[in-house]
């Protein structure tokens, strides 16, 4: 899974050439995100000890207990941002890892060889001097690895690379997070014995890793610190819910990119009064588009639903691409059945359990049933025509059970059209295709509209 | 001797086929089993043939509607076979491995055959976790549960205990020839090696033994093969490599004498506790296994693939190692460099060849051995 740091960049020529409507209340986010950055580029002069983990968001165990944190994926989506994928990429394939893995495990593996001092050998594309290696330069390296990838076998395999690039020496944890896989009568979204023994079973891993944490700083966890942070965490995500409810208006307020730009708060950002002022600022201007009946996407007239994972090197330019056939992509697999989406599971005092289960339900971890069952549910919830299937071509967490969804919103008179592309790996991103797939579903669902 | 392994090479050709006739003569149900890591002891001491599902030789067709094809030749196989109709004769899948392709393909068979119990226990991966032990027992307890409400009777411990000490035996004798052909004591070919694994993966395991302990009494000492390089065969999880590549390694001038593949030495080469209460002793046997052949599905600290291959290969005294690759097969994708790495540190010859469903280019593939081998003779004679 993986956060965006949105980039700037050029919008497609492309059907009536409209440019998303973007919210601007998400600014601030960008604001977050940089402080963010910097104060964990100094967090070892502020004698902090730093934490690398991966998947789902854990940081409040973090915060809680005054540690640094870099978020694997998020790093190589802040490098992305400065255009440094590439030779991360680069560094990778020297090594031997094949273009088909996971491009964001390659990114940032690479990134980790890089950081591990081979930059010296001029061998990576990249000089010592150049402002990206200097950005590099200041990631502090770990203290800890802990990993905690719901789902996808891949995410657990990328963090076993970074241990042995590491050299073995950085103690590390793993918390295993199982695929809810629905087959006992009992089972239906947050319910059953399947349910109720995995949120068990993640839960007490997630106590286990605090007394990791406390093991490795020499200090006592305080479960006290992570209620007050969880607090704020679990304001800022009901916010974040009701601002997407009020999305069901037409023309929608706001675009699943919007939703997209607005991950990282949610994700990896501090539990603080930040989360929830940003929040608060987005639910806010929403609010007063649907009151002005402004949308994300000007004259909208169609609404779209987004499945798989992002395409992180083109949101820019995938908000402009729909936006020009007066499509609105309003919601999707990926933001809006994770981060935090079933706020009210969390009791502040005793907040591991509830943390477990939303760490349970992140967007792949359900078998297709139930997970279809929730897409529908979605979909329907805000009045969806048609289902954007991204293809990415290196991260099978998200390309599973895309085929089951697809048919499954044929079967209740949606259109769906695939494109190729690729979590941070632009060059399976196929332009061409997706216009052409793009243009066609647009007719079939004009057609559709006018017969109705 | 021959009429044993021409038996074997039969069955491995044609597991559902075989489980198809197994099924009509004895009327007891067939439990397909997926790679790499379920007991299928358990399914055996339930009365049932357990068969490890395999990869099918029929080109993707039907599948490419319901699978992509930057999927591993195996998964894509698995949903092609499903969608053909070819699990039919199967009554219920131990599905439930960590690999995230198979976790994807579990629902299309799920959402395709909507009448096939899928026993689906997904195993801990995290093998040397402080819970690991308490976690695997409950999934086997609870995949034991399972399979008695699929038979509808008790499972007795005993039956347990008779399958493991089955099981076994025909992994021991399997292990014998292992030894009797890193020893140059026996003339296997690889083809023909993958043939006694495959088919201990599908027949029924007390004619495996059997037929195994004929072999082995009729066995023949190998004629000296002087000029052939040394080749220990690594990696291809979960299904078999293709016959043409292993045959075209031996026409090149390698002759296999060790590999860890699953369809190999990865199957068979620790045994699970008699004595120990079969649910530990089955979760041991698990917990176990990287410390023994390294996983790249699993992780377990300090236990390495390429420290164990360089070990290996050395035992057996290989002169070079030819690694196999799935196309798309993250694990071994990731754990791949660290083994280019290892074996280019220590100087010792090695050739990586990735295979797919659709075959490989022979010709190409045909120069690149024949350069390996040359290589690594020189290599040797250096
Ligand atoms: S394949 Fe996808 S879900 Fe898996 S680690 Fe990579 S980005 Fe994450
Ligand atoms: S481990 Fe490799 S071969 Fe096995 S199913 Fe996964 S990708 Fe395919």
């Amino acid at each position: 899974m993986l956060n965006l740091v949105d980039r700037p960049g050029p919008s497609p020529i492309f059907g009536n050439g409209e440019r998303a409507n973007r919210l601007q209340s998400t600014r601030f986010g960008g604001k977050l995100v940089n402080a963010y950055w910097e104060s964990l580029f100094r967090a070892k002069e502020e004698g902090k000890k730093v934490v690398w983990y991966n998947g789902t968001y854990i940081p409040p165990f973090f915060h809680a207990h005054d540690l640094a944190w870099v978020h694997g994926e998020a790093w190589s989506a802040y490098l992305a941002a400065k255009h440094g994928e590439m030779p991360a990429q680069k560094a990778g394939e020297q090594r031997g890892y094949d273009r088909e893995l996971c491009s964001y495990a390659r990114t940032h593996i690479g990134q980790a060889l890089i950081d591990l001092g081979k930059l010296k050998d001029g061998t990576l594309g990249i000089a010592p001097d150049d402002e990206r290696a200097v950005t590099m330069a200041k990631l502090p390296p770990p203290d800890m690895i802990i990993n905690a990838y719901p789902y996808c076998s891949s995410g657990q395999q990328w963090d076993d690379i970074t241990y042995r690039l590491f050299g073995k020496k950085v103690p590390m944890f793993t918390v295993s997070i199982p695929l809810l896989w629905g087959g006992r009568p009992d089972a239906g979204y947050l319910r059953g014995e399947e349910w109720e023994q995995r949120s068990r079973y993640v839960a007490d891993q997630l106590v286990a890793m605090t007394r990791f944490l406390e093991e490795h700083t020499g200090r006592k966890y305080n479960f006290d610190r992570l209620s007050e942070v969880m607090g704020y965490v679990k304001k800022a995500a009901r916010l974040r819910l009701e601002a997407m409810d009020l999305c069901t208006a037409t023309p929608s307020p706001a675009s699943f990119f919007d939703w997209i730009v607005s991950i990282a708060p949610v994700n990896f950002l501090p539990g603080d009064q930040n989360l929830v002022t940003y929040f608060e600022g987005v639910k806010a201007e929403i609010k007063e588009r649907a009151e002005r009946g402004i949308g994300a996407v000007k004259d909208e007239k169609y609404r779209l639903f987004f499945d798989g994972m992002m395409n992180w090197n083109k949101v820019g330019w995938l908000a402009d691409k729909f936006a020009a056939v007066n499509a609105c992509v309003v919601a999707g697999r990926y933001t809006h059945m994770s981060f935090w989406q079933e706020p009210e599971l969390i009791d502040l005092d005793e907040p591991v359990l509830g943390m477990a289960q939303n760490y349970l339900i992140c967007p792949n971890n359900h078998g297709a049933p139930i997970m279809i069952g929730e897409i529908e549910r979605i979909c329907d919830k805000f009045g969806i025509g048609g289902m954007v299937m991204h293809a990415s071509r290196t991260c099978r967490g998200m390309t599973n059970s895309q085929f089951l969804i697809a048919e499954s919103a044929k079967r209740n008179g949606r259109q769906a059209l695939f494109f190729e592309g690729d979590v941070a790996d632009e060059s399976f991103y196929k332009d061409e295709l997706l216009n052409t797939r793009l243009e066609a579903m647009i007719e079939s669902m004009e057609a559709q509209r006018r017969a109705a | 001797m021959e009429d044993v392994l021409d038996l074997f090479e039969d069955v491995a050709a044609d597991s559902l086929g075989y489980a198809r006739r197994w099924k009509e003569e004895t009327g007891g149900r067939v439990i397909g089993v997926l790679p790499m890591h379920f007991p299928a002891e358990l399914a055996h001491a339930a009365g049932a043939l357990p068969v490890i599902l395999q990869e099918d030789e029929e080109p993707i067709t039907i599948g490419h509607k319901s699978v992509f094809n930057f999927y591993c030749g195996f998964n894509r196989s698995l949903i092609d076979q499903a969608l053909r109709g070819k699990f039919s004769g199967l009554d219920a899948i131990m599905f439930g491995d960590h690999c995230v392709q198979l976790l994807g393909t579990a629902d299309v068979i799920r959402a395709n055959i909507p009448g096939l119990p899928i026993l689906f226990n997904q195993l801990c991966s995290i093998i040397d976790a402080e819970w690991a032990l308490a976690e695997t027992e409950r999934t086997f307890q609870q995949l034991w549960k399972e399979l008695e409400t699929l038979i509808g009777r008790k499972i007795d411990e005993a039956d347990v205990r008779a399958s493991i000490r089955l099981f076994n035996r025909d992994r021991g004798l399997m292990r014998r020839l292992y030894d009797l052909r890193r020893n140059g004591q026996i003339a296997l070919s690889a083809r023909q090696m993958q043939a006694v694994v495959k088919s201990s993966m599908v027949m029924d395991k007390a004619q495996h033994c059997a037929l195994l302990e004929r072999f082995l009494t009729q066995k023949r000492s190998e004629p000296s093969a002087v000029r052939s390089v040394r080749v220990f065969l690594s990696g291809h999880l979960c299904h078999a490599p293709k016959l043409d590549i292993l045959d075209l390694i031996e026409t090149c001038g390698g002759r296999v004498v060790d590999d860890d593949l699953y369809h190999g030495f990865r199957f068979i080469f620790a045994d699970i506790d008699e004595q120990a209460p079969p649910v530990r002793a089955l979760a041991d046997w698990y917990l176990s296994r990287n410390r023994k052949v390294p996983c790249p599905t699993r992780a377990v600290k300090g236990a390495d693939w390429e420290q164990y291959l360089l070990k290996a290969v050395a035992d057996c005294r290989a002169d070079g190692l030819i690694v196999l690759m799935a196309k798309f097969c993250e694990p071994h994708m990731f754990f791949y460099p660290e083994i280019k790495e290892a074996f280019e540190r220590r100087g010792v010859p090695h050739l990586l060849v990735e295979t797919e469903h659709e075959g490989v280019a022979l010709e190409a593939l045909k120069t690149r051995l024949e350069t390996f081998m040359e290589i690594t003779r020189r290599a040797v004679a250096a």
